[in-house]
């Protein structure tokens, strides 16, 4: 197996995309997911199903709903583009494509290790006199820290992952929009079996090292 | 204090108006009486949707008035039943961490850092993490950190209830000692008679959310209400006493009682203080008609009944012997020793049935 220059773009390409998208999905995500974990508001359930909708939708329709808000012809896409950003069929889409795909996972799992903090410990950091944004970053933060990295983890796999968004809102474009995924379906397809195949192993390893991690975080969390 | 609320629960409402005058004032009651949940609103941890909490003068939650202070700001501090240290932080950071707020200072200083760890004798355990501590060390530890928040009033929820009984004894001294050291006002839930008699001054009988009495302890627990709440190990005699000397040959210890008698207790090396508190089983007094002679028992000591409250084939009987002092006995002895109000009659208690704290 031959690491080709291409293969290492490619390889690099989607680290770097996916890891950008976690990075900026992640603040987000913890916001939410503490909200989502903390408050009670009608018709909360509601918008916990809309977060969480990319999750089980065919990425095809999400792409092609990223497609219609991003399009230049669409009012959002034309008015950043008046800006100079264009999100359509260049690396942003990528980013964009894998950050809206990976947030709903982020969110649930980092939602689920923010249920596991006991609310006392917070409510007497309040008696205390700590202020709510102290609390969170001295108490809440600290106590379910695992779970985020463990839910950051998984997001970031998921990104790597990424394929039917992608394809409709970046296209398939070899050096500009091309990830791992997205190389392996055109190797294949152009008939270079032994380069999709590198890109096969890469992305196992890769898979196989995140969800460990990721796994082992979450055991040793609850074990804490 | 003043402390009045309402607070609707589930199964009934908590209803609270008293005003006393306590350096600590307990809340006596049977489990699932709503004493935590009345801490807990005090504090500001529950919602409630309706009702008024004032403390001395100065309205934490008002219904009516649209008050809610947030807890941060109401300068109460909690030592809830489990601790509830912060496991990832260590000892140190643990009772520092409220010890920033700014207080009411006028009523609070003198409250050092240094004075906390040396009345609770925690220096030691400074660095430790909190998860290498022990169920007495979590609880001087959660005490601490509460004081040093400088608050204005302490709640403590049951802190000795998830102890065993012998480090019960141990941390029970603690307690006085935060009691007589730092002028902070307690609340101080309980569901242990001794507890009561030992630390409080005021006691708040609860149940099913109503208040059922109230008064100085030994006076309150008379009544009927509060006996018959009591398990049947938990109905004790506690007094103050003045160390007279120890005599370790002998094996016992002789203290006075504040009207003067002297008894024997088990022998105990000289304490630092000349107070100490004794106590004994009302299970453990023997009453007798006629002087004894001839036993074992080292205390025989002259009084008057003052009281006989019987219920349910059980009699309490108050006696006067300096001090008061009640003895469980069964509806048939009462009547076998034609018991009656103003009988003379002796105390007969075994110098081992005391203990001392």
């Amino acid at each position: 197996m031959i690491f080709s220059l291409e293969t290492w773009h490619i390889t690099l390409f989607s680290l770097a995309v996916g890891l950008t998208s976690t990075l900026v999905i992640l603040p987000f995500g913890i916001a939410l997911a503490w909200i989502f974990a903390r408050k009670e508001w009608p018709f909360k359930s509601v918008i916990e199903t809309l977060v969480l909708l990319p999750l089980v939708m065919p990425p095809v329709s999400t792409g092609l709903i990223l497609l219609k808000i991003f399009g230049r012809r669409n009012p959002v896409g034309q008015w950043l583009y008046e800006r100079g950003v264009e999100i359509v069929f260049n690396w942003k889409g990528v980013l964009m494509a894998m950050a809206v795909m990976s947030f709903p996972l982020l969110v649930r799992s980092v939602r689920t290790s923010f249920t596991e903090v006991n609310p006392r410990f917070e409510q007497i950091a309040a008696t205390l006199g700590a202020s709510p944004l102290r609390i969170f970053f001295v108490i809440t933060i600290p106590l379910a820290y695992k779970g985020i990295i463990a839910g950051a983890l998984l997001a970031f796999s998921r990104a790597l992952g990424e394929f039917g968004a992608t394809i409709l809102l970046a296209g398939n474009i070899p050096g500009k929009t091309q990830t791992l995924s997205l190389a392996i379906y055109s190797f294949v397809q152009l008939g270079k079996d032994s380069d999709a195949y590198t890109l096969l192993g890469i992305t196992v390893a890769l898979a196989f090292l995140f969800v460990w991690c990721s796994e082992w975080l979450l055991r040793s969390a609850k074990k804490a | 204090m003043l402390l009045r609320c309402r607070i609707p629960l589930a199964h009934f409402d908590l209803d609270v108006d008293v005003a006393f005058d306590a350096r600590v004032a307990s809340i006596f009651g049977p489990s699932g009486s709503g004493k935590t949940t009345l801490l807990d609103a005090i504090a500001g941890l529950r919602d409630i949707t309706a009702g008024e909490i004032e403390i001395d003068g100065s309205t934490l939650f008002s219904s009516a008035r649209g008050i809610d202070r947030p807890p941060r700001e109401r300068g109460i501090g909690y030592v809830p039943q489990e601790g509830a240290l912060f496991p990832h932080l260590s000892v140190r950071k643990n009772i520092l961490f409220g010890a920033g707020r700014s207080a009411d200072i006028s009523r609070l200083k003198g409250i050092s850092v240094e004075h906390v760890l040396s009345v609770l004798e925690i220096g030691s355990l400074l660095d430790r993490a909190v998860k290498k501590l022990s169920g007495g060390e979590v609880q001087r530890v959660a005490l601490a950190r509460a004081i040093l928040s400088q608050p204005r009033l302490l709640l403590l929820d049951e802190p000795l209830a998830s102890l065993d009984i012998g480090l019960k004894e141990k941390i029970l001294p603690y307690l006085a000692r935060v009691r007589d050291e730092f002028r902070i006002p307690m609340i101080y839930v309980t569901h242990n008679l001794t507890e009561v008699l030992t630390l409080a001054d005021w006691v708040l009988m609860i149940r099913q959310g109503r208040l059922v009495t109230q008064g100085v302890p030994k006076e309150a627990l008379r009544s009927m209400h509060a006996i018959m709440q009591l398990p049947e190990d938990q109905f004790e005699n506690v007094f103050a006493v003045t160390f007279v000397e120890s005599d370790p040959e002998a094996g016992r210890t002789k203290v006075r009682l504040q009207a003067g008698q002297e008894l024997f207790i088990p022998y105990l090396p000289r304490p630092g203080s000349d107070t100490i508190q004794i106590r004994i089983s009302a299970d453990d007094i023997l009453v007798a008609i006629k002087r004894p002679e001839g036993i074992s028992a080292g205390n025989v000591l002259p009084g008057t009944v003052r009281r006989i409250d019987a219920i349910d084939g059980q009699a309490i009987v108050t006696v006067a012997a300096g001090d008061e002092f009640y003895a469980r006995l069964t509806a048939s002895a009462v009547k076998r020793l034609g018991l009656v109000e103003k009988a003379p009659v002796f105390l007969i208690m075994k110098t081992r049935s005391f203990r001392s704290l």
